[in-house]
């Protein structure tokens, strides 16, 4: 019996080739998508596999402060003083490591780079299990060891017994190699942290920090939160998350001195595996259960595209019903037999798309640098049950509208034809639109508040700025007033300007101030930027009230031994402060309460306007700008006309007369933008691809079904024509029929894509305009496109002749 | 072997009542071969649904091997059809995507029945009608007289004492005609009962006995001599 279903199935394929062929390719296209998007989830949320322990493996972030205010909700890192703290207290678990990063000149043999460095506690190669190519665990116990991996030894040394060489840190720090390791799989979160630029080459001693910064590893610091920053902490099979978060909880609440850690409202304790996906919760964007959500329901959008299909299909099989179970087949038998068939067109869509897939997916990984894979044997039980529920859910309905059919009336092929199940199937091409106009809403609404925001990063210059990173190195910033003056004297540089950062870097260094003197409760939190008196000139900022900074004024600049320094506000601080005119800000103070403050007192002598200086979803806040030579790690120089490349090579010159001992590390502010504007621009351009899938399936399936439902009328278009209606009439009636849920689907979709767009811009302090009117336009796109895929149809039948019409009845 | 007692069927809708069958009696024996004569719209095909357990009857009752099947269940009519019945249709309703073979297999699907078994059975049958070569063609090969073959084919292959038989050779030309009649008269020689609704006087003239329908009642019967 099973085998003659079956026989039965592929021959109906046979027989009906082109509506096969639409069935068929529909629900590969959904099984592809949905396929892909698990793949990729479930790289994403299974990184770090590789390492034997990762069950037993936590990293301790953290909740940010309610009044924190740097644009995200959650730290993947936390403060390199906890590490010690539960070293000290938990003596339960197997070990813990901090790992932090920073950049460094590392000089082996003749070359010098700029490479990041990742400094860790020994304990780290306790926790991961890499595999060694020379030298072993103990690779950190010695404060001036170096880890490197083979990628790093084979870039530098062309080969990997690198052991004992040399490798000097900022031309004065000298380490030597004391492991090689295999890099770490690419499925792994040290390959992953997208923000910053964390990569593994480079593991040196935490300790070795002592010698490099001035600094306490034995206790850390209360000072920085950054990306990447990473605690881990290795507990006995005995113990588990939850045990872990409780002492987390006990430490926060009695051990974190009360004036620090004031960024934090918590400790986090996650798995190892959240560590990969970690950056998308910091940001508030789901962007991993989002590809899973979209991807069921492009496979839901090809199910029912399927569903409308086979019910009008199944239509012109009752009369073989009705001979079956006048044979004696039961209602189950015959179930069983449609189902077969469900299953089989699933099967085969399903081959299709794992061959669709074998394509894809190295493009793919090629494109985004991963390790992507179609594991047939792990994945195998996956697909078959995914084959099976799509062939039994996109089935179960056309089956059971067919089976039920009355055997008298189908022999006596009296069954009102296409009248069975056409309040479903006009749901389902409603359902089908409504998830597709959807999408195609919502793909709209982001392009264009992506468009916004590339526009509004256009206060500043950028296209008109190079900058110089890494300035902030000792054996560079007392050159830096030498290389500022040979440059501006450059044809076509039109000003140099040094800061702590430039506009786009998703930097929040943050300084607490308050306006009243010794009063705490009063303080306020400013963004804080560095900046040589340049800056202003720079980046255009104009100056609303008062003065510039001035290198030439002692208390412009600050030094060791400054108490009171002068500084600028922004607008948005004058207001925070309680001004109304900005011009009410000047010559007012603002105070420090902090006992390790070295400057007391700031005067304000000037106020610029409120810009989103750090841009993209961040808000705009109250900034202080201050001249602090020491401080000031990149420079900005600004090129007016002439060639941009002639340019960067007259600045490369310069460079190398003035600073020839360290390599330059320059890049167009462009390059800033596009690498955080970029994953604004992925995420719309999956979103797309995703709402492209969805629409092609319901517009593919309303052509097929248009196509189906025009055969059934065949007759009644025959005997409309012999009664004088012209081929507009015909053409407007068949249109007519699908168009009604495609406009009940509008009145869903737009709406919903109303709300979840909402989320989405709140992201974002420039926003575009009201979305109503885009969405209005996308609905209306929607219906058109349904109107094409209808009316060529709709036309060539209106057109044909009716005796052929009748004469075929 | 069939009896229908006091029969009626009464087709209701929202504004019209329609009286099919209007206290039909009548009785098949075993080995019988009637025809069931009348206008359109008499209650032959009707009489034939319910006497092909395709249908129940609003009243009356129907004997069958003297068991009272009416008021069953279509699952249990069902069983009961599959075991004893055999339909031979005027459009033959044969399946498009099946062979020859496999339409007469079909009658035999639906029965515990091991593969051999079966496969046994449709060759058999096939040779009794003529038409094993055509035993892997598709329907819309073949001619109409040979299409209604395989009907018969399917109806008998499953041995049913029973053949309903509605309008055969409706839809075939007198020579087709004549020799689906011929098949029918050598079935029932057999020993196989047959009810054959039929406009045609000249093939009524092949059964036993013709029954006149007209308006839903059994006007008259005529029987032949054998």
């Amino acid at each position: 019996m099973l085998w003659n279903n079956i026989i039965v199935a592929l021959r109906n394929l046979r027989k009906n080739k082109a509506f096969a062929a639409i069935n068929i390719s529909g629900l590969a296209i959904g099984l592809t998508i949905y396929v892909f998007g698990g793949l990729l989830v479930e790289y994403e949320n299974t990184h770090d596999r590789s390492f034997a322990n990762v069950d037993r493996i936590y990293t301790i972030g953290g909740t940010a402060a309610p009044d924190l205010n740097v644009g995200v909700d959650k730290f993947n890192s936390t403060f390199m003083a906890v590490a010690p703290l539960i070293k000290a207290e938990l003596t339960d678990i197997d070990a813990v490591a901090r790992t932090r990063n920073n950049e460094y000149l590392l000089t082996m043999g003749p070359d010098s780079f700029y490479e990041g460095v990742r400094f860790a506690d020994p304990e780290l190669l306790t926790i991961f299990d890499f595999i060694y190519l020379h030298g072993d665990s103990t690779a950190l116990d010695d404060p001036t060891g170096l880890l490197i991996t083979e990628t790093t030894a084979i870039k530098y040394f062309g080969r990997t017994d690198v052991i004992g060489e040399v490798v000097t840190f900022d031309n004065e720090f000298d380490f030597s190699i004391t492991a090689v390791i295999e890099d770490p799989p690419l499925n792994s979160h040290f390959n992953s942290l997208i923000i910053a630029d964390q990569g593994f080459g480079v593991v040196a001693p935490f300790r070795a920090l002592n010698t490099l910064r001035d600094y306490d590893a034995d206790v850390g610091d209360w000072n920085n939160l950054s990306l990447g920053d990473m605690t881990y902490v290795m507990l006995p099979e005995s113990l588990d998350q939850a045990w872990l978060q409780t002492q987390a909880n006990r430490i926060f609440d009695t051990l974190v001195p009360e004036d620090e850690g004031e960024a934090l409202a918590s400790f986090d304790v996650h798995p190892l595996s959240y560590a990969n996906v970690a950056i998308w919760d910091m940001i508030g964007m789901p962007v991993i259960s989002t590809i899973a959500l979209l991807s069921m329901l492009v496979l839901l959008v090809a199910c029912v595209n399927y569903t409308n299909l086979a019910t009008a299909q199944s239509l012109g099989r009752t009369r073989e019903v009705g001979m079956r179970k006048t044979m004696g087949a039961t209602q189950t038998q015959l179930l069983t037999q449609f189902l077969v068939e469900s299953l089989v067109i699933a099967a085969i869509a399903m081959v299709f798309a794992i061959a669709i897939l074998e394509i894809i997916i190295p493009l793919f990984n090629n494109a985004a640098n991963k390790n992507l894979t179609l594991d047939y044997v792990a994945t195998m039980p996956w697909l078959l049950l995914t084959t099976a529920l799509v062939g039994l859910f996109a089935g179960v309905y056309p089956a059971w509208l067919i089976t039920k059919t009355n055997p008298i009336e189908a022999l006596r092929d009296i069954a009102r034809k296409g009248k069975k199940g056409s309040l479903v199937r006009s749901f389902m091409i409603g359902a089908q639109f409504a998830i597709s106009a959807f999408m195609l809403a919502m793909v709209t609404i982001v392009f264009l508040q992506n468009e916004k925001v590339k526009e509004a990063s256009y206060i500043f210059p950028r296209s008109e700025i190079y900058t110089l990173d890494r300035l902030n190195v000792e054996g560079i910033s007392d050159r830096l007033e030498t290389l500022r003056h040979e440059l501006e004297a450059l044809p076509n540089v039109d000003t140099v300007a040094y800061s702590s950062q430039v506009p786009y870097e998703q930097n929040n260094s943050q300084n607490s101030l308050t306006p009243v003197p010794g009063d705490e409760a009063a303080n306020i939190i400013f963004m804080n930027m560095r900046m040589s008196p340049e800056f202003l000139d720079a980046y255009d900022i104009p100056l609303l009230e008062g003065r510039n900074l001035s290198r030439d004024i002692t208390n412009d600049v600050r030094a060791e031994e400054t108490e009171s320094l002068n500084i600028l506000i922004n607008e948005m601080s004058a207001a925070k402060m309680g001004f109304d005119k900005p011009i009410d800000a000047l010559n007012q103070r603002l105070y420090s309460t902090s006992e390790e403050a070295t400057v007391r007192e700031y005067v304000i002598v000037g106020v610029v306007p409120t810009q989103n200086i750090v841009g993209f979803f961040n808000e705009e806040k109250p900034w202080i700008f201050q001249y602090s030579p020491t401080s000031l790690r990149i420079g900005s120089v600004r090129i007016t006309g002439g060639n941009m490349m002639d340019s960067v090579e007259s600045i490369e010159d310069v460079w190398d007369r003035v600073i020839p001992d360290y390599p330059m590390q320059g890049s167009f502010l462009d390059e800033t933008f596009d690498g955080v504007y970029n994953v604004l621009k992925y995420m719309n351009l999956a979103l797309g691809i995703f709402a492209f899938v969805a629409m092609s399936l319901a517009l593919i399936g309303l052509f097929g079904l248009a196509a189906f439902m025009a055969t059934q009328r065949t007759k009644e278009i025959g005997v409309r024509k012999v009664l004088g209606a012209s081929a507009t009439q015909i053409a407007r009636l068949l249109v007519w029929q699908f168009s009604t849920p495609v406009l009940w689907a509008l009145l869903v979709a737009l709406p919903g894509a109303y709300f979840a767009t909402q989320g989405y811009l709140n992201f974002f302090a420039d926003r575009i305009e009201s979305p109503i009117p885009i969405l209005i336009i996308s609905g209306l796109l929607a219906v058109m496109l349904a109107w094409l895929t209808i009316a060529g149809h709709a036309i060539r039948i209106a057109r044909s002749n009716p005796i052929l019409a009748l004469r075929y009845e | 072997m069939l009896k229908l007692h006091n029969m009626y069927k009464v087709y209701s809708t929202d504004e019209v009542e329609t009286v099919a069958l209007n206290g039909v009696n009548l009785e098949i024996e075993q080995g019988d071969f009637v025809a069931i004569m009348g206008p359109s719209g008499c209650g032959k095909s009707t009489l034939l649904n319910i006497v092909g357990m395709l249908d129940n009857a609003s009243e009356g009752d129907y004997f069958f091997f003297d068991e009272n099947i009416a008021g069953y269940s279509e699952s249990q009519r069902s069983e009961i059809r599959k075991q004893n019945v055999g339909f031979i249709f005027q459009n033959f309703n044969l399946i498009e995507e099946l062979s020859v073979a496999e339409n007469i297999e079909l009658a035999l699907l639906y029965h515990d029945m091991p593969s051999a078994e079966r496969k046994k059975r449709v060759a058999n049958v096939m040779d009794r009608m003529g038409i094993a070569h055509r035993a892997k063609h598709m329907p819309g090969q073949l001619s109409g007289g040979q299409q209604q073959r395989v009907a018969v084919a399917r109806a008998v292959v499953g041995d049913q004492p029973l053949i309903l038989a509605d309008e055969p050779t409706g839809n075939l030309d007198s020579v087709h005609g004549q020799e689906v009649m011929e098949l029918l008269r050598s079935l029932n020689k057999e020993g196989t009962t047959i009810v054959m609704v039929t406009h045609s006087p000249a093939h009524a003239d092949y059964a036993h006995r013709t029954v006149n329908l007209f308006d839903g009642h059994i006007v008259t019967e005529n029987t032949r001599a054998a």
